[in-house]
């Protein structure tokens, strides 16, 4: 049959018929190449009628095949969609009114807990981790859960950065201090003992009492002058 | 014996001349030394009266005080080895950096500024070592920076935002507190006294948490409230419309009524 639909000796029906089949089986397609490459190598003569292009007769029937089976995705589409629709009109998406309240409750809880963690982030200020106050019951949970940080982790992480810059500085100090005068060296050496005790003594008094909010503040406080003290005498 | 006497009276003047002599040379000698390791700097700048003079020392003593004329007159005793000095006007700023003209420099003697301003002008002073000290100044801001050590004093002060910071030292305030204004005084290690108008209207914040050692004289009353079992005095004074901040964190803190 793939022979006499090849050499076009089926009716229109019967083509019909091939062309559906081919749109789904790969195998029968492969078959029909096949034959047609076969059609094509069993011409006698170069004197007789022009052969046919296997290669665009294949194309030729590919395209028929194509244009069927997008037709078909088409047709299954608009199918779908009136399923959908129908299902809708029908009622099935409905929701109850305890579901609907349900839903409605989630949504206004996520976003009330959104909007809290964002607000709490831009009041507080960043800089300066010694206003922390006692932590609430809600910032407790919102710790545990990671969502903020607990006023400790937020003054280690503060020290951190702080050691960094002062570490950073120091060496900057280490290369200029040799080609300092003497009475230069003794007052730089006698001011930063000075904030080195101070900050020891904070450093303490935190150990023992993490939520000593005011020696929260005074440590960062020697340790900013510390900052300075060493970015300012590294200029000279 | 007339002859004795005539060569007692001889010797007499050779001592006298000798002596005389001898301490002309002195003095002369050491005032040439003293010219040699001191030089004299000094410039003056017309200036309008919102003037800001933005002054950066290295080490030395400066002392900036308000005048009636509209010019800025600076004068510098320089200590060997003698500092660069370039003094530049800028759209109503007169600026002075030492650490920046003597960078790179091994060794910089002191310098020693005295710089007259007119009253209404801005102050913003800073040395890494030495004193600081402004007086009849009442523009918009007056602040005073010492990197280490050194005492500041600020007297007869007018201006609404005031800043004294050191390390080591003492800082002595005598002024009027103006209506919203921010007055900041930060010390390490030193006594920080304030002395203002008793019907001046601040907020307070006083912090002294080693020594715990706040007096409030005749500004303690029922709106003062001793927190953080005594290093912190929080409160406010008649409207409130100021900020006064004093921390001192091994040092003691007074409020004197002016």
């Amino acid at each position: 049959m793939m022979s006499a639909y090849l050499d076009l000796e089926l009716d229109e029906a019967s083509s019909e018929d091939v062309r559906a089949h081919l749109s789904v089986c790969l195998d029968c397609v492969g078959v029909c190449k096949d034959l047609a490459n076969l059609i094509d190598d069993s011409r006698p003569d170069e004197d007789g009628p022009l052969p046919p292009n296997p290669q665009a007769l294949w194309l030729r029937i590919n395209n028929i095949i194509e244009g069927e089976v997008n037709a078909e995705i088409a047709k299954e589409n608009k199918a779908k969609v009136a399923e959908l629709a129908a299902a809708a009109t029908k009622g099935r998406w409905h929701l109850s009114f305890p579901q609907l309240a349900s839903a409605l409750f989630g949504i206004a809880l996520v976003s009330s807990i959104l909007t809290f963690i964002g607000v709490r982030h831009y009041v507080q200020p960043n800089d300066d981790f010694a206003q922390s106050s006692e932590p609430t019951v809600v910032d407790r949970v919102l710790g545990k859960l990671g969502l903020v940080e607990t006023p400790q982790q937020l003054r280690k992480r503060k020290m951190e950065e702080r050691e960094a810059a002062i570490a950073y500085w120091d060496k900057r100090v280490q290369l200029r201090r040799g080609q300092w005068d003497a009475h230069l060296r003794d007052a730089f050496d006698r001011n930063l003992n000075e904030i080195n005790q101070a900050v020891s003594e904070y450093s303490l008094i935190l150990e023992e009492n993490p939520q000593d909010d005011l020696s929260g503040e005074m440590l960062d406080t020697a340790l900013n002058e510390k900052m300075e003290l060493l970015r300012e005498f590294s200029e000279l | 014996m007339i002859l004795k006497l005539r060569q007692l009276i001889r010797l007499s003047a050779i001592i006298k001349t000798t002596a005389i002599v001898s301490v002309v040379f002195f003095f002369a000698t050491f005032a040439a030394s003293e010219s040699a390791a001191q030089k004299r700097f000094s410039k003056l700048y017309p200036a309008g009266k919102n003037v800001r003079l933005q002054l950066t020392n290295r080490s030395g003593t400066v002392t900036v005080e308000g005048w009636d004329k509209d010019q800025v007159q600076i004068s510098a005793y320089l200590e060997a080895p003698a500092a660069n000095i370039i003094p530049q006007s800028l759209s109503g700023t007169i600026l002075i950096n030492v650490v920046k003209d003597n960078q790179g420099r091994n060794e910089v003697g002191n310098v020693n500024f005295t710089v007259k301003v007119p009253y209404t002008s801005s102050v913003d002073i800073e040395t890494r070592v030495g004193n600081l000290n402004v007086s009849n100044v009442r523009g918009g801001l007056v602040r005073a920076n010492i990197s280490s050590e050194g005492d500041i004093t600020l007297t007869n002060i007018g201006a609404s935002n005031v800043a004294a910071e050191n390390v080591i030292g003492d800082i002595f305030f005598d002024g009027e507190i103006q209506n919203g204004g921010n007055y900041r005084f930060v010390s390490m290690r030193g006594n920080i006294n304030v002395r203002i108008p008793f019907n001046a209207g601040f907020k307070l914040v006083a912090t002294a948490p080693s020594t715990r050692n706040i007096s409030l004289g005749a500004f303690s009353g029922g709106n003062m409230n001793v927190v953080s079992d005594g290093r912190r005095v929080i409160g406010k004074n008649g409207d409130g419309a100021a900020t006064l901040t004093v921390t001192n964190q091994r040092g003691s803190i007074a409020l004197i009524r002016r």
